[in-house]
């Protein structure tokens, strides 16, 4: 008896002690006094305790999702400021889902690695982020590409987010497909642009070779921006006003786009795919273009590891614009860099500042933009040159011909989240043959709902 | 007054049996206290807030709002007849298979019943992502084997999109809802089956009862408390079917049920006001059905 009320002692007390360890959350070092001081007005990281430990979690931003490539830059980062960093991995498809619920299990990381249409619009509006503007004197200011640097701003001067890297998302068309469909006639590979025209005749002719020419994924937001880009390069649509406080996609220009699409032969809206599974199906060879593409894509297509520009079957990828009327499209840029959740401990703060100041502005924002493979959202940093770190990389530069397309970063609107469901719910609507003009309004309308 | 030492020793023995035994419970209980009941608690209680992610507004209480809310969104009674298709379709086929899967080889000997124990509970061990992404290549629009052999063997001429098309998808997710529920209800009527009073069924057999009036009047009654679990848990799984919608259509194509939707509102539409509240109000509501259906089923159990 003695010994079951011993056992029982002990599974109960290793219970507690399991849920005590699940709780998680804020058993850290208490803040040293003089960190709780007022921040310094420049572009500074306060001085962390040097064996603080934080934790980043990033999205598969091109090889910030690898962790081999992600292990080396932070050993390095160790050994230079003695701060540990525990990275985790999150993947798009649910990745936005555990940092919600880690807020709300008030357990969220000290930083985060993602875009402004989150770190800005979602968590930072909902005051879950550390204002970063102190660390942007200006210096930063005259280095940072200016179109980041706002898309990183709230309108009251807040900064959520640090730009580390960005880029032009694009399509990307089968070359020996084209050539075996004589459609290349309707393409300019030097420039990488099209009109709708030449896109409208090129599909014509893959489609009497190919059952299945492109895609306008609509199984859910993956991948959303290369349909909304497709959308509205057709006909000039816009999908935000340029204020950013109303969604505009009902506008006739992408009514019209979005019929055009419906009626051509070989363009399937197809709410079985998202981005990624577009990219695949691309990438196998069983659809002939791809609207969701970018450089990282054009560096290693569908993350295989098969050699750069390259299908599976060995066909040349060719990175294009969207087609538009006079074949200058706007092209839906891609901003990514680091955010601090606010966890109400200032010696993590500081050392996610020093972490910061380290990738996104020093001698070492060079490793952590080629890790990224896209380009530098800044031109210097501290003293180093990053115009030209890609010059050696011949896809890079060549890639750099789509950058004077990038377009407005609308995707900071108010009720983000809910309008891109409303997008791809709206797609697979029109797919179904619903009227395109009843559904856009309606949709757009909701979307404009959350955006109050 | 030799008797009364002897009571307390027995009561002493006894309060002492009992602390043991509410020792070897506690951490169970509390697993169940921590993870079941008290969230249980928080989420009925949060379905009367406006309660959200922002960490900029505090949580008001709203009433019934919520709950109002609900049945004039056309998202959530969308989710909700597609979760009754689900139930109404899946739980009788569920059982039906499995019983008469299993009527027909309980009797078989021992290595050869195994062998169908083992094929029929493969689905139920292997992982659900797994099984899932085995039948999304199955069902895939361009490469799926099951398009691939549809045109080989010339029933159709064009692809079928079969996760992508409104009124196919969900008939594919209950379909694969159905090989991954029907393994373990064999297991459990292969034993039930075999438990039926032989000596009964023989009985009757000599009174002249025919197959059916043997199944029907002998087994079927000794069978019936396994028929209602296998029922009631049938449709609680059901009722609550996230991962295959979650991984093969994302509540697209007319699949969107219940249980998909708390999860959208709940992470995914974080910026909607007082989502955490109105997710919560739908688990309510979800678990009043799920409540009410099993209550009517244990009726209807009991009656048999």
């Amino acid at each position: 008896m003695k010994r079951s009320k011993l056992v029982s002692l002990l599974l109960a007390g290793s219970m507690l002690l399991g849920l005590a360890a699940c709780g998680g959350g804020s058993t850290t070092t208490p803040a040293p006094a003089e960190s709780k001081a007022a921040e310094p007005a420049q572009s500074q990281a306060a001085e962390p305790a040097a064996d603080t430990e934080i934790t980043l979690w990033t999205y598969p931003i091109g090889n910030w999702g690898v962790e081999a490539e992600v292990n080396k830059l932070m050993d390095q980062f160790k050994a230079d400021t003695g701060i540990t960093v525990k990275v985790e991995y999150l993947a798009y498809a649910d990745g936005d889902d555990k940092v919600n619920a880690a807020l709300s299990a008030k357990s969220a990381p000290d930083l985060i690695m993602e875009g402004p249409e989150r770190l800005v619009a979602n968590w930072g509006a909902a005051g879950h982020m550390v204002d970063l503007s102190d660390m942007i004197d200006d210096t930063d200011k005259k280095e940072i590409n200016a179109a980041c640097l706002t898309a990183c701003t709230t309108a009251d001067g807040k900064v959520y987010e640090y730009p580390v890297v960005m880029t032009a998302h694009c399509m990307a068309i089968n070359k020996q497909a084209f050539e075996a469909a004589d459609a290349l006639q309707y393409v300019d590979l030097e420039n990488h642009t099209w009109t709708t025209e030449n896109f409208i005749k090129a599909v014509e002719a893959l489609s009497v070779k190919f059952d299945d020419v492109g895609a306008v994924y609509c199984k859910g937001q993956g991948g959303d921006q290369g349909t909304r880009a497709l959308v509205n390069n057709l006909y000039g649509g816009t999908f935000t006003n340029a204020e950013h406080t109303a969604y505009t996609w009902d506008d006739p220009l992408n009514i019209k786009a979005l019929e055009q699409l419906k009626s051509m032969k070989g363009i399937n809206f197809d709410a079985s795919l998202a981005g990624g599974d577009e990219i695949a199906k691309f990438y196998q060879g069983a659809l002939q273009m791809a609207f969701c593409w970018n450089i990282a894509q054009q560096l290693n297509p569908n993350a295989a590891n098969t050699g750069a520009e390259k299908t599976v079957t060995g066909d040349d990828i060719v990175f294009m614009s969207f087609p538009s009327e006079n074949g200058e499209s706007k092209l839906q840029g891609g901003i990514w860099g680091f955010g601090i959740f606010d966890n109400g401990d200032q010696a993590k703060i500081d050392a996610a500042k020093t972490f910061i100041k380290y990738f996104a502005d020093s001698e070492h924002t060079v490793d952590a933009v080629k890790t990224a493979n896209y380009f530098a959202a800044r031109s210097a940093a501290e003293g180093t040159d990053l115009s030209g770190i890609w010059a050696d990389n011949e896809i890079m530069n060549e890639y750099n011909k789509l950058m004077p397309y990038l377009g407005d970063y609308y995707q900071v609107t108010k009720g983000w989240a809910q309008a891109r469901t409303e997008w791809w719910t709206m797609l697979q609507e029109v797919g179904k043959g619903a009227d395109v003009g009843t559904v856009v309004a309606q949709y757009a309308g909701n979307a404009n709902a959350a955006a109050k | 007054m030799a008797k009364q030492p002897k009571q307390t020793m027995s009561r002493a023995l006894q309060r002492r049996e009992d602390i043991a035994g509410y020792l070897f419970m506690l951490p169970s209980l509390i697993f169940f206290l921590g993870f079941v009941i008290i969230p249980m608690f928080m989420c009925i209680g949060m379905s009367f807030t406006d309660a959200n992610l922002n960490a900029k507004t505090a949580t008001t209480f709203v009433g019934l709002t919520n709950f109002i809310n609900l049945w004039q969104d056309a998202v959530f009674l969308d989710a909700l007849k597609n979760t009754f298709l689900l139930v109404v379709v899946t739980v009788p086929a569920v059982t039906l298979f499995s019983l008469w899967v299993s009527s027909a080889i309980y009797k078989m000997k021992m290595p050869v019943l195994s062998t169908f124990r083992c094929i029929f509970y493969l689905p139920v061990v292997t992982g659900s992502v797994a099984v899932t992404v085995v039948w999304k290549w199955i069902f895939d629009n361009y490469t799926g084997i099951l398009n691939t052999a549809l045109k080989g063997m010339g029933l159709i001429e064009k692809n079928i999109n079969w996760l992508g098309t409104d009124g196919i998808a969900i008939w594919c997710i209950i379909l694969i809802m159905f090989t991954t529920y029907v393994g373990q209800p064999i297991v459990l009527y292969v034993s039930a089956l075999g438990n039926v009073d032989q000596g009964l069924v023989e009985a009757a057999q000599v009174d002249g009862a025919t197959d059916l009036q043997v199944f029907w009047k002998i087994k079927w009654p000794q069978i019936m408390p396994t028929t209602l679990y296998i029922v009631v848990i049938t449709t609680i799984n059901t009722f609550q079917c996230f991962a295959l919608i979650q991984l093969l259509t994302e509540g697209g194509s007319g699949t969107n049920t219940v249980m998909f939707y708390i999860y959208r509102m709940a992470f995914k539409l974080t910026e909607q006001g007082g989502h955490f509240g109105y997710a919560n109000a739908m688990g309510v509501v979800l678990a009043i059905f799920i409540a009410i259906l099993s209550a009517i089923q244990f009726k209807l159990g009991e009656e048999k």
